[in-house]
């Protein structure tokens, strides 16, 4: 499997933005991985990444920037990012193996946030690479149930082009 | 101080606030309130009642076409809508401006599976350049002129306005005075001046330079400034399907088009140019072939205002973003003269060798009438009476109105080309009429696209549309793909044998003056009668069956591989 592109966009909050930021990708030959969207710092925009799989990045993005609702997008995946992505695991944990799910979720960072009779819930926040390992650490024990919350991702340091403008930020802050 | 009006009458007011006046359309259930409010504003407002909804999307990307500015078609909710899909995709495609008003079943059932509701938003959302559902009339000036703006501006498109029956019910005081909230779209317009110069330098110190122009000089209204440009340099100029009319085909530097059905001269001369400068056209892939050998040894420069079409197709080497008339202007300021002479003598010895035959090629055992016999007394009676407009379909006929007759004008050459929508002429002339009255408007059309919208002759006579002149290049065949079938499939023609009624006999029961011409003697007598009546006409030329359009380039080819005349079997 290849690693799918990163692409982050900044979206006015419009009726059927994100169905048309789908269905783009969907009718221009991208197949969507993880897509990832919220409020962002600026009122009525949102903030979406999208993990995709497609021959002509390029292209895609060119085709995204002709929505009316896209403000900024970029393809991220050559560029210096942080990238997080949040999982539930419902994990089968009886006695006596429930200790050893502790220890390696303990091992990597993660909490175990609910113990049942047979199962714990256990939530992760980490790079995709440390998320997979940790998926493929537990497996052993029997997982019943994993929900992943798609790939944020963020560029280092200003990045002026991908902020909300300033008056959407105001109106976010109340200030305006 | 406004008053309080329903959402439909805000509706026809906002029209005619963008300069509408007239529409195409054909009401039902949830458009209701629209059309009874649009009997008030009638002296202002032009309904032009079609008799299927495609025909209306077509007639108002005529309208469009003709006039650069905004077609209007309306359509009912579910199946009225749907209808107007094709249309619709077939303006995305061609960047038409086109705004496309329907009605949609009341707020209150929304997402029932209300009596004709159909998501048309959501079907709509990939042809479109921006949709609607407005389920409150206070929306509505708003979005009619960000609709509007949208439709016209940038890279032109179609826009659909889905309206709630309860939107357009509800009284409200209309605010006109809206500001427009567009931050994700601003289309460029001023190109960049680093990438003109660096254009003006490739294209000063090429040896086998050539200009692509296409449908973004007529959008753009940069016919004047590609002349002068193409003067100043001595650049020899070929026009794209939708670039006819671009650049006059009878100028000195004029090559013709390029592509699957391209002039010999021309794809060799792209094959061999240095550098190509595209204004405005798309690199589709009728003009390239197959991509990756399109113009082997080109720097290429492309002016467009989509940043998208860039390096989409075709490697550029200078991107210039922005409106074509801005660009070319920029590039004048910045060229020197210079001439390209010893090229074009040599492009024009290729032309020698090769136009003619293929242009009049005709089967050596047949005196049966062929197209070509057609459109040699068609480019005749064009070019002397004049005041005239061309609408083509989708096929055989297309591709020989393209090659055979003389281009001057921008606007006059108003075709189906990235969809191919069979069954766009007849509608489409229609909307050029209505746009130009007292223009003549011939809309050449095949058998096959004839029978799928022909209908709209009702409407032709119904509002007594005088000037549309309906040439049938009638070959009994669904002829381009019968073409291929004989070229490419082993003369297997599976699915293109085509019957039709007697197509004069069908025009009269429309009361239509009508000529059926099946001798090549008879041919300018038939147009010139068609011209002079004072009526819209239709004209059944009964041609060759098997005539074919040369050169072709096949599918996936390199356009360098063309095909110039029929193989042995044929006329043997």
């Amino acid at each position: 499997m290849s690693a799918g592109r990163t692409v982050v966009a900044l979206v006015q909050s419009r009726p059927g933005a994100l169905s048309r930021v789908v269905g783009l990708l969907r009718g221009r030959n991208a197949e969507i991985r993880s897509l990832t969207i919220g409020d962002s710092e600026g009122s009525g925009v949102s903030r979406l990444t999208v993990v995709i799989d497609v021959a002509d990045a390029e292209h895609v993005v060119k085709q995204l920037n002709r929505l009316i609702e896209v403000l900024e997008v970029k393809d991220v995946t050559h560029t210096a990012i942080v990238e997080r992505e949040t999982a539930l695991m419902k994990i089968d944990a009886p006695e006596p193996q429930r200790e050893e799910v502790h220890a390696v979720a303990e091992r990597f960072g993660a909490r175990v946030i609910e113990s049942g009779r047979d199962t714990v819930i256990v939530e992760v926040t980490d790079t995709p690479d440390r998320l997979a390992a940790l998926i493929h650490s537990v497996r052993r024990f029997g997982v019943r149930e994993i929900m992943r919350s798609g790939r944020l991702a963020m560029t280092l340091g200003a990045d002026p082009r991908m902020e909300a403008p300033l008056h959407w930020q105001a109106q976010a802050d109340g200030t305006a | 101080m406004s008053a309080e009006r329903t959402g439909a009458q805000i509706m026809c007011e906002a029209l005619i606030r963008e300069g509408v006046d007239v529409m195409f359309g054909i009401p039902g259930g949830a458009i209701m309130p629209f059309y009874h409010a649009m009997w008030e504003y009638r002296d202002r407002l032009r309904h032009v009642l079609c008799r299927h909804e495609q025909g209306a999307g077509h007639a108002a990307e005529g309208y469009a076409r003709a006039t650069g500015r905004p077609g209007v078609c309306v359509a009912t909710s579910g199946p009225g809508a749907t209808n107007l899909v094709t249309p619709i995709a077939n303006a995305w495609m061609d960047s038409t401006p086109l705004v496309a008003i329907t009605g949609q079943v009341s707020s209150l059932v929304l997402g029932k599976d209300a009596f004709q509701e159909t998501d048309i938003t959501g079907i709509t959302m990939p042809i479109t350049k921006h949709n609607y559902l407005v389920k409150r009339a206070e929306e509505l000036p708003y979005v009619f002129r960000e609709a509007f703006h949208l439709a016209r501006t940038g890279r032109p498109g179609p826009v659909l306005i889905d309206v709630t029956k309860d939107a357009q019910q509800t009284r409200t005081v209309p605010e006109w005075e809206v500001t427009l909230d567009l931050p994700g779209y601003c289309p460029p317009t001023v190109p960049d001046r680093t990438a003109l110069r660096a254009a003006a330098t490739l294209l000063a110190r090429a040896r086998k330079p050539l200009i692509m122009a296409g449908h973004g000089v007529i959008i753009a209204g940069a016919t004047e400034e590609l002349r002068a440009l193409a003067e100043r340099t001595g650049i020899p100029v070929i026009t794209t399907l939708h670039g006819i009319g671009a650049f006059p085909q009878h100028h000195p530097l004029s090559l013709g088009m390029p592509g699957m059905h391209g002039w010999v001269h021309v794809n060799r001369a792209i094959q061999e140019c240095d550098v190509l400068l595209n204004v405005g056209a798309r690199f589709d892939d009728r003009v390239t072939g197959k991509a990756s050998t399109f113009a082997p040894h080109a720097r290429v420069i492309h002016i467009d205002i989509a940043p998208c079409e860039i390096g989409k197709n075709v490697k550029v080497m200078v991107p210039i973003i922005g409106d074509a008339r801005e660009a070319l202007r920029g590039m004048l300021d910045e060229m020197p003269a210079r001439d390209a002479d010893g090229w074009l003598a040599h492009i024009r010895s290729m032309q020698a060798v090769h136009q003619c035959r293929q242009a009049y090629l005709r089967r050596p055992d047949t005196d049966e009438l062929m197209p070509h016999d057609v459109y040699a007394a068609l480019n005749r009676a064009l070019t002397d009476r004049g005041g005239y407009r061309v609408v083509t379909d989708v096929g055989q006929h297309q591709m020989w109105a393209a090659q055979l007759l003389d281009w001057r004008r921008p606007r006059t050459h108003i075709t189906s080309g990235g969809a191919g929508t069979m069954g766009f002429a007849v509608p489409a002339a229609m909307g050029v009429a209505i746009a130009h009255p007292h223009e003549t408007v011939w809309a050449i059309v095949g058998d096959g696209g004839f029978q799928m919208t022909n209908q709209e002759l009702a409407t032709i006579a119904q509002e007594r549309i005088p000037n549309v002149k309906v040439a049938i290049i009638n070959n009994g065949y669904l002829g381009m793909v019968r073409q291929w079938q004989e070229l490419f499939e082993g003369r297997r023609y599976s699915g293109t044998p085509l019957s039709g009624p007697g197509f004069a006999r069908l025009a009269e029961a429309y009361d239509l003056r009508a000529f059926t011409v099946e001798r090549a003697d008879e041919v300018d007598d038939a147009i010139a009668a068609a011209w002079d009546h004072q009526g819209s006409t239709v004209v059944d030329f009964r041609v060759e069956r098997e005539a074919n359009v040369f050169p072709i380039v096949p599918q996936g080819r390199s356009i360098g591989e063309m095909i110039t005349e029929a193989p042995q079997a044929v006329g043997a």
